[in-house]
This record gives structure tokens, sequence and C-alpha cells, in this order.
């Protein structure tokens, strides 16, 4: 039995604009998303800002009902059953906020430990393993609002953990951190993961998701695009290359004309500081390097190489797909 | 068992919170100081049986109540903005026994307010705090704080529909002031007004702190006034219940 | 969230986009249903107390709850372009600074004495309290004198709290002093020596006795000595509010600490 189901789920926004003649703006932020996670997956759903990632887990951890469609996690309904859900979830959120700034670190985890019914006696050990886990060690006595923003993503986590759930949801655990940071946490995640946690992880980041996750989901504008391995969503790119070409001053219309060319998969524009560079991912084989040029006759060119597609390419063409 | 830990520990939790503004504080212990300071001048001045201890256990109990009206019903909206919220709400226990806790840390902090009111009073008025049953006083406080806090619930899962949520509780003040006969006899109100004082916790409270003080038996006011407040604490559940089932369709939980 | 009171609501009032910000959800509750539920408690605590009449706490009362438009709404003013980083660009205009501030100041004169002229009309009506209708424009004058007054010491409020954080707490103490000191309560002759040469100083305190005076049928031109000093200590206060404006702003040019960072 999948551990975490979804199954066509969807949400609408309804949003109210001006104050003499409400109108009623309706946004569909998730428009039918299904997907299944396996007892002990790292699961991952990938995609852009405002793809719907996080409105999804809301509404699996029983956030957000749902406009249309149904999820389970561990066999419970997440509306129906929502009490049940929630004492078998871990619920973890990137950012500075969720944190009592008042109290230490310790005293919030002693809190959360209480709302989750850890027995009264286990409290304790457990939060200082939790501590010793996320490496909050010796700064756990010191109040929350002199935290560093890694400090409180860490001791999230740490609250995430305390009534051991076996499943975890975390919504883009390392958004705003320094390097290295996000590296040790992916690396407790993984770790995480490893201890047979069910783990479902929002990002934007496709290097985490390719780092990390068993598996992936890209979604885009609400909808899944594409589903499976790391592995299995590079093959969809393996095949075929990709054109770089830095050009000062594209048109619109110049990219419009190269997406409809023989061969060509996708076209983006990636602004840099002096330039853009203009990905274009074509099929193998297609040499397409001299009409690209062709169609940028008059802007002026700089670089231009030719490389093997990789993740990125593969993430970028799913999103960008109209 | 577990439900009255959960109480304890979130209200101590809550109380460290609060007591680590004292800036805060300060001002909720000030402000009521003021109208204190009218009422004694005025009771001093006129010519009615009713004394100046009289006009300082009102004057306390003023202090304790707008402890509790001016942030309750905010509670929830500042847990939003927190960003605490959600993970309340994600907590297995029912949500009436997460927010329970701070409303009533809040009216706890009502508990200086009256005792800064009453030597206040004392030092600078020369009002003599004679009370006649000190135990009785105390347990009558306590049950005021209980009724207060469970009030200042009912306020927070009413009021958190509204953007003004923080500033509804000030609408409060003075009309409980006034209603709940702390410095005026409810036999002086309009008739039409007295039934609406007897659904006031506070105004039972009122008079079991002022039985206490002058001798008499408060415990038939203080029975009314935690009855009452059982009564606010099961309206804010069921009042809760609607509120989060609307917030979870319409993704107010949280500010993004 | 420090503590707030429901003055600070009267805070939000900015008058720059009036219409645009100022919701009946905070205007109502604030500046129309709080000042008559104050008339009314002062009221029947006069008379559990037994001293002086119902007309006594109304006048008082009515005219010293324009307190909450004139402070908190002059303290948005320049708080409120504060925060919008707005206030330096106006500083650094070539604009006249006195035509400037009077002009913000208008509004809010004209909002307190509008406040404190319904609640004395709703004050009157719902207790039944007496005033002859040939005083009500004199009333009116003394309202507007009266706001304007406290407008002045709201100018001083507004210039301490760019340099103050909890100036939600001051205007409460500002309050809570007029309150007690300026005869809306407490009758003068009641209160020790020292506190009656405050009073001298303060808003409030001289129109509150003209209004009385007129409320019980007085002539305008009896009273015209009180609505005086009313006029001059509101134009002292306003030049000093006007002073520390100009002081803070040759600071901030030194220490560019006008700005909230």
């Amino acid at each position: 039995m999948a551990v975490v189901e979804a199954h066509d789920l969807k949400r609408t926004y309804r949003t109210h604009t001006g104050t003499i003649r409400r109108r009623v703006k309706e946004i569909e932020a998730v428009r039918g998303v299904s997907f299944e996670i396996a007892k002990g997956e790292l699961f991952g759903l990938l995609g852009p800002n405002g793809a719907g990632k996080t409105t999804t887990i809301k509404m699996l951890i029983t956030l957000l009902i749902p406009t249309a469609g149904e999820a389970r996690v561990l066999g419970y309904d997440v509306v129906k059953d929502a009490r049940e859900v929630r004492k078998r979830i871990g619920y973890v959120f990137g950012g500075e906020r969720g944190v009592y700034e008042r109290l230490s670190g310790y005293d919030n985890l002693r809190y959360f430990a209480e709302l989750y019914g850890v027995p009264a006696r286990e409290q304790k050990g457990r939060i200082e393993e939790l501590l010793q886990l996320v490496g909050l060690r010796g700064r756990e006595h010191e109040r929350a609002e002199g935290y560093s923003r890694g400090m409180k993503q860490r001791l999230h986590i740490a609250r995430g953990l305390l009534h051991d759930p076996p499943v975890m949801f975390l919504d883009e655990p390392t958004i705003g951190l320094d390097p290295v940071g996000a590296r040790e946490l992916r690396a407790t995640i993984s770790a995480l993961a490893d201890a047979g946690k069910t783990i479902l992880l929002t990002t934007h980041y496709m290097f985490e998701a390719d780092s990390l996750c068993d598996r992936i989901a890209v979604i885009n504008r609400g909808q899944i695009v594409a589903e499976g391995t790391p592995a299995h969503l590079k093959s969809r790119v393996a095949t075929g290359s990709v054109v770089e070409v830095e050009v000062y001053g594209v048109a619109e219309e110049t990219v419009t004309r190269l997406k409809a060319l023989n061969g060509v998969r996708a076209v983006s524009i990636e602004e840099r500081e002096q330039a853009q560079v203009l990905t274009v991912q074509t099929d193998t084989g297609a040499q397409l390097t001299h009409a690209i040029l062709g169609h940028l006759d008059g802007a002026n060119v700089g670089r231009v190489s030719q490389r093997e597609p990789t993740l990125e390419d593969a993430y970028v063409a799913l999103v960008t797909e109209e | 068992m577990r439900v009255v830990r959960l109480l304890a520990v979130g209200w101590l939790y809550h109380m460290k919170m609060i007591s680590r503004s004292p800036f805060e504080g300060f001002g909720q212990v000030i402000w009521p100081l003021f109208f204190a300071t009218v009422a004694f001048f005025v009771f001093r001045a006129g010519d009615s049986p009713r004394g100046l201890l009289y006009a300082s256990l009102g004057a306390a109990v003023m202090g304790m109540w707008s402890a509790t009206s001016t942030t309750a019903g905010g509670a929830m909206q500042r847990e939003r903005w927190h960003g605490t919220l959600e993970l309340l709400v994600a907590t297995p226990p029912h949500f009436a026994l997460v927010l329970l806790p701070v409303t009533l840390a809040m009216a706890t902090v009502g508990i200086y307010s009256l005792g800064a009111t009453l030597l206040y009073g004392h030092f600078l008025f020369g009002i003599e705090l004679s009370v006649e049953h000190p135990l009785l006083f105390a347990g009558s406080i306590v049950g005021t704080v209980l009724s207060f806090g469970a009030l200042g619930f009912a306020f927070a899962v009413t009021f958190v529909r509204f953007r003004a949520a923080w500033a509804l509780g000030n609408l409060f003040e003075y009309p409980v002031w006034l209603i709940g006969g702390f410095l005026v006899p409810l036999l002086l109100l309009p008739d039409w007004v007295r039934p609406i004082s007897w659904v006031l916790a506070p105004t039972w409270g009122m008079n079991a702190i002022r039985e206490a003080a002058v001798g008499g038996s408060p415990l038939n006011d203080l029975a009314v006034c935690l009855g009452l407040g059982a009564l606010y604490v099961l309206t804010g559940i069921l009042i809760t219940n609607r509120v989060l089932d609307a917030a979870r369709r319409r993704a107010a939980l949280s500010l993004s | 969230m420090n503590s707030v009171r429901i003055f600070f609501v009267g805070g939000q009032i900015t008058y720059r986009a009036l219409f645009h910000w100022l919701t009946p959800q905070i205007y109502i509750p604030s500046l129309v249903v709080a000042p008559i539920f104050q008339i009314l408690l002062f009221a029947y605590i006069g008379r559990s107390a037994g001293l002086e009449s119902d007309e006594f706490y109304v006048v008082g009362n009515a005219l010293q709850y324009a307190a909450v438009p004139c402070l908190f709404a002059m303290t948005q003013m320049v708080g409120g372009e504060r925060y919008q980083n707005t206030l330096s660009a106006i500083l650094v205009s070539p604009a006249r600074r006195i035509p400037l501030f009077v002009g913000r100041a208008i509004p809010v004169v004209l909002n307190g004495a509008f406040v404190a002229a319904f609640s004395l009309a709703a004050g009157t009506a719902i207790l039944g309290v007496d005033i002859p209708l040939s005083a009500v424009p004199a009333l009116a004058l003394v309202i507007l004198v009266a706001a304007f007054s406290c407008t002045g010491l709201g100018l001083i409020n507004a210039a301490l709290s760019l340099r103050i954080r909890e100036n939600a707490m001051l205007s409460n103490v500002l309050f809570g002093f007029l309150l007690i000191f300026t005869g809306a309560n407490v009758p003068l002759g009641e209160l020790p020596g020292w506190m009656r040469t405050i009073s001298d100083g303060l808003p409030f305190t001289h129109a509150i006795e003209a209004a009385r005076k007129l409320a019980d049928g007085a002539s305008l031109g009896s009273v015209a000595g009180l609505v005086g000093t009313e006029v001059l200590i509101g134009l002292a206060y306003a030049g000093v509010g006007y002073a520390l404006l100009r002081f803070m702003e040759v600071q901030s040019r030194r220490y560019a600490s006008l700005e909230r960072s």
C-alpha cells in the first residue's frame, strides 16, 4: 500500500478584488495532481515558484482542503481523518518564521513535544537526541530570536521529528540557506530517508531533487508534467544536444521562429549580466547550429557552444513547455 | 490528565513569552492606573456610601479585564503573523486545547495589574486594604482569571475573521467596565442592561472578589463565574471547529 | 506586537490617504462607539460616587476624547510618512515648512472636532442632558479650539515619536494625563495644588471649563478669556512641536536617522 496517495487533487483559490464592486477571481493553483509514494521513498516535487508545490503539500498535511480530488496518508483521508494524519506526520517548512522567538530552541521543542503527545518522561531524551542530530547542541538554551536562518531551519527539522513520524513533508527546506548550511541539511534529509522514513520534499532546485530523491515529479502550473527517477528524466533529454549561444539582445519573434524549427525541442533564454544566453535543445543528429545562427542574423552574437544535456535542461524544457 | 497537562504546559510557555516583554506588560499596568486615579479622586470627593475600598477593588478588576480584552482578541492573528498558527493547527490535539492556554496566559497578566492598582491606591491614596477572607479572595481572583481567559478564548476564535482582530477586543474594554458593575452598582444601570450584566462572567468575578474582601460569601458568585467561563469555552470550541474548517477552505492559516 | 489599544487604531488614520484607508471597521469602533462608552462610563461612575451631574461628565469626556484622533493622527501623519520613507523627500523639498505642516494639521483638527461634537450630541441625547440650543454655535467654536489645542500637543507627540519606538505607549500616557488633569472627570478643585498647576498648562482644561459654562447658559463673551487662553496654549504647543520637528530634521541630516532602516 502506498504511504502517500494523491488522486486528482485540485485546489482553486478565490480572491476578491475591489471594494465597491467586488469581483471574484478564481486561480487554479493545482489542477489535478496525482502520485503515490511508497514506504521509505524520498519523493521530490520539483517545480518553479508558483507551480503549486506548496499548495499540494498543504493539502496533504491537512492544512488546506482540496477543491476536488482526494488524498490519503497511511491510509487515512486527509480531510475526514485529519487528526489521525496529523499524529503520524512531521511538517517542516523553510524560512525564518514558525519559531517562537522569545523562547529558547529547547523550550520551543518542549512545547511542541507536549503538543505532539510525546510521553513526558521521554521528552528530555528525545530532545537531546534531536538537538545532536540537527547540530544545535550547545545553542539550545539561547532565545530563538538570536538564531541564524540556518539554525532556525534546523530547529524546524528537530520539531518535525519530535514524535518520530513515519512520514515527513519538507516544503523547500533549504531555501535561503547558505551553500554550506544547505549541504548539511541535505545530508540530514538523506540520513532520515536512509533510516526508513517516507519523505515528500518540495524544491525548485533541480540539483537538489537530483541528488536527494528516489523519484521526482515535475510540477508546473498546477499539473505534473513528468514523473520518474532522476535517471529516467535525464534520459528524456539524453538523446539530443544543447546549443548555447551568447547574444546581446534577441527579439521575441526570433525565439518563436527558433521554436518552430524542425528538430528543436525547446528554447529558453537566461539573463546574464551583460548579455543573454540562448539555449536551444535539439534532437540527436540535428545539426542546427547554422540554422540557429542564421535566425540570429543582425543580433550581436558572442560565444557559441554545443554540449550534452543535463537534468537542468530536462527540467527547463518541461517547465517552459506551453 | 493529558488534557490538564497540555493546558498547563501551554500556559507555562506562553506566560514565559509574555513575561519576556516587560515593556508591554508595563503598558498594561500603567493604562488602568489612569482610570483608577480618576476613580479614587471621584469617590473621595463624592458623597456616596461606597467608599474607597469599593473603588479600589473595582479599579483593580478593571485592570484585570483590560489585560485580557486588549490582547486576547488578536491571539490567533498574532500566531499567524509569527508563522506558528499553521504549526499549531497541524498538531493532533483539538485546537481549543492549544489556544485556550494562550488566552489564559494573557488573562493571568491581569494579576499584575490587580496588584499594582491595589498597591497604588494604598500608597498614594491611603486606601486600607483589608481583606476579610484572604483565601477566598485569592480563590476568587483565580476564578476570575480563568473566566477571563475563557472569554478571551471566545474572542480570539470569533475575531480571527476580521482584519482588525487585534483591535476588536478594545471595543469591549469600556462596556465591560461599565456593565460589569466594577465601579457602578448594577442597580444604577437601566433595567434592560442587567440581564446582559448577568451573562458576563466579569460581573460575577467582581462580586466574588468584593464579597471575599468585605467578609461576605463569594462562593455562589464564583460558581456562576466559573460556570459562565465553561460556557464560553464550549461556545469557543464550537466556533473553533467552524473557523478552522473555513480557514482550511479559504487558505487563511498562513500569511502567504 | 506591543500592547496596542484602540487608540493605536486611531493612529492608523493617515490623512493623506484618508478615504482610501479609513475603513468603517476602524473608524466606527474607535471614534464613534468608544467615546460614547467613555461618556457613559464616567457619567455612571459619577452617579455611583455621588459627584457632579451627568452634564459634567458628558461635556468633559466628549472634549477629552478628541485627544484620540488629535494625538494619534498627528503621529501617524508624521510617523506614517517615515515608514513610507517619504518624510525625507518632503523635508528636502524647498516647500515652506509652516504651510506644509498647517496643511497637514487641518484635517486632524477637523476630525477631532467632529468626533468631540458627535459624542457630545450623542451623550446628551442618551443621558437626557439639557443643553440650550442657543449654546450650540458657541460650543462648536470651543470644540474647534479644543481640537486645535490638542493637535498642537499632537505635533510634539509626533515629533517625539520619530525618536521613540514605543510611540503608541507615549500617546496612551498622554491620553491618560489628559483624562486626569483637565477636569474632564475630576473637578479641578479636588486636585492638589501642584496638579492644578499642570492642568493650567494642558490642552482642554480651559476649553472644558468654557464648554461647561456655555452648556449652563453662559454667553460666549463670558468665556472669551478661557477660549483665548486655550488658543494660546494650542499655539504654544504647536510652536514647540514645529521647532522639535525642524530640530530633528537637522539632526537627521547629520546622523541619517530619520528613515526607519
